[in-house]
């Protein structure tokens, strides 16, 4: 080989590893999270025997899509450079004005329908307060909180609200492709537990957003206001109105949550949801979105949610006290921020 | 380029911050064809007057025409559909976002379905990038890891894809190597040559007597001079920018017949 050929091949060569550096290193946060998950089923499923089995885990994906609904919110939040504490508070919101409203005689679909928007509310008044009062996202989230969680015990009087019909938890309980076989002793016997409806509700609203975040210009705007909101501004991008999109998306999803939660318990409680805001903000940086803005993926999320939601299931099973839980679900999130940290240091 | 219509006129710009004059009655023209460089210590006004004629900062009084019409400018979106097009010192790039995606912030290209055309943006963004600089291949990495010569040429790209007619480039050599100033200068070169207009902020004087047509010297937000090129020396400039007035026996260097 001439040198000169020689020389080519190793330009060639260096160029090939600067290209796939920078996607090598998303692999490998994807792939991090993505190991710890499948480490994860695996040593369950060692440890728990009822853990792989088709019922456990419609279980497992159907108390994950709480962390989920909320996560995928959260994020595109984070991605602007943002947070949203309210979710967990909007999410009781939501949920006990659904209640309240079939229990006033409403049908229950426009009950619902009701409560999602009641979230996209307050969702659209944490972005007011950001982009027009120009207070910072924490603040202005913590208030909301406060206030989403003030009204929902005001309106219940703290109470619970039960009695809200088969109806009301249809959404929450029902499941597609439940097959029962009639048994021998004549008792139905479930041969498929069915793929529950949050379940698909989780699948369908991850690959929305997933679609908005990555093929459409709103979704790019997200990005870029994040990473470099004075460079956005610059580039004629309308940055209010961007952060008012990720806001009022965050609180929709947490009406989506509350309604969801509330039909599983066929009960509205306005205690429900409290600390969930940490388990989505978790879900979202286990999968590898950055608090500083700018980063951040739908699928990465969705692993995070599952990493989280398998671990309580896990731990359950194994019978570790909810306290060791906790403990052990803080330095998954403090490990997983600190492979993110080794990812991005330079 | 005398004779011609001028393409932009700033009449009497104020901009004042609290009791602060940041400019103060400046009124410059640029005409088709023709670079006139804008210079100044830091904190004289010069990127304050820019960022005016861009959209990105409101003035608190005077006019801008733009061919001959009065206009607004209030955002910056209302500044590219008048042709004007800025190279920001920063550079005003989205760090986490690739090339293509940079180069096409704020007004990407949509497929008829309102979706992101992505193909089109990165062969887009290939072209122009690479004629700007022919080893340029990584635009698909987020343009965090790419060198400061690689922003700059974005940068740059950026306001050359969507035909300006009137361009600002504050400092647009600040980050690069001799090869690719050089290209920068060939490219304002071929870029006057077409008709567009050019304000160039820089510090560079080698740069500045050797493409501007005209000089404005602006010293705590007050134009003190605006000159032809080859009626003022470098140390002329030079007395302009730290004492604000020309040396006591001055006289039109293109009139006693001495080049600059």
């Amino acid at each position: 080989m001439s040198d000169e050929s020689r020389s080519a091949a190793e330009a060639e060569r260096v160029e090939l590893v600067r290209l796939t550096s920078d996607r090598r290193k998303d692999l490998v946060q994807k792939f991090s999270a993505l190991a710890s998950l499948i480490a994860l089923i695996a040593a369950f499923g060692v440890t728990a025997n009822a853990f792989f089995t088709v019922n456990n885990a419609m279980t497992v994906s159907l108390q994950t899509t709480s962390i989920a609904f909320l996560g995928i919110g959260v994020t595109v939040v984070i991605i602007t450079g943002g947070i949203d504490l309210s979710v967990g508070a909007v999410l009781a919101l939501a949920g006990t004005i659904a209640a309240l409203l079939v229990k006033q005689g409403w049908p229950v679909p426009g009950a619902m329908v009701t409560g999602v928007l009641v979230g996209t509310l307050c969702g659209l008044l944490n972005g007011i307060v950001v982009t027009r009062l120009k207070l910072a996202p924490f603040i202005a989230t913590l208030g909301m909180m406060l206030i989403a969680r003030g009204t929902a015990l005001q309106l219940t009087g703290a109470a619970p609200v039960s009695q809200l019909g088969a109806e009301f938890g249809v959404l929450g309980n029902g499941s597609l492709f439940r097959t029962l076989e009639m048994g021998a002793n004549g008792l139905p016997r479930v041969v498929f537990p069915g793929i529950p409806y949050p379940v698909l509700l989780m699948v369908a609203l991850a690959f929305v957003v997933a679609f908005v975040l990555g093929s459409l210009p709103i979704g790019r705007h997200i990005y870029a206001v994040g990473s470099n909101e004075e460079a956005a501004r610059l580039s004629g991008i309308d940055v209010e109105t961007t952060k008012m999109f990720a806001y009022g998306l965050s609180g929709t999803m947490a009406g989506i949550t509350g309604i969801v939660l509330m039909s599983r318990l066929v009960t509205a409680q306005p205690n429900e949801g409290i600390m969930y805001e940490l388990d989505a903000i978790a879900a979202s940086v286990i999968g590898g979105a950055s608090l500083m803005g700018g980063v951040g993926t739908i699928s990465g999320t969705m692993i995070g949610a599952f990493v989280i939601g398998i671990l309580r299931n896990g731990l359950n099973m194994n019978g570790v006290s909810s306290f060791i839980q906790q403990i052990i679900i803080g330095c998954v999130v403090i490990g997983t921020v600190y492979i993110d940290y080794l990812r991005n240091r330079r | 380029m005398p004779g011609t219509a001028p393409l932009v006129e700033m009449k009497n710009i104020y901009k004042q911050f609290g009791g602060v004059h940041a400019v103060e009655n400046v009124s410059i023209d640029l005409h088709p064809g023709e670079i006139v460089g804008v210079l100044g210590h830091n904190g004289a006004g010069k990127s304050c007057l820019m960022r005016i004629l861009s959209g990105a900062m409101a003035r608190t009084s005077g006019e801008i025409y733009v061919d001959g019409n009065k206009v607004d400018i209030a955002t910056p979106i209302e500044a590219r559909h008048l042709g004007i097009e800025t190279i920001y010192q920063t550079l005003a790039l989205a760090d986490h976002l690739d090339a293509p995606a940079n180069l096409f912030l704020g007004r990407e290209l949509k497929t008829r379905y309102g979706t992101l055309d992505k193909k089109r943006m990165e062969s887009e963004a290939r072209k122009v990038l690479q004629r700007l600089n022919p080893n340029f291949r990584n635009i698909t990495d987020s343009v965090r890891n790419m060198s400061g010569g690689q922003r700059q040429v974005i940068a740059i790209a950026r306001a050359i894809y969507f035909n300006a007619r009137i361009l600002i480039m504050d400092e647009p050599v600040a980050a690069l190597g001799p090869s690719e100033t050089a290209m920068v200068a060939d490219l304002m070169r071929h870029l006057r040559d077409e008709g567009i207009g050019i304000f160039l902020i820089s510090h560079d004087m080698h740069d500045v007597f050797d493409l501007c047509d005209r000089v404005m010297v602006m010293k705590n937000g007050i134009n003190v001079g605006m000159h032809p090129i080859d009626e003022v020396s470098r140390d002329d400039v030079l007395s302009l920018i730290i004492l604000s007035k020309l040396p006591d026996d001055w006289q039109p260097r293109n009139q006693n017949g001495k080049a600059p």
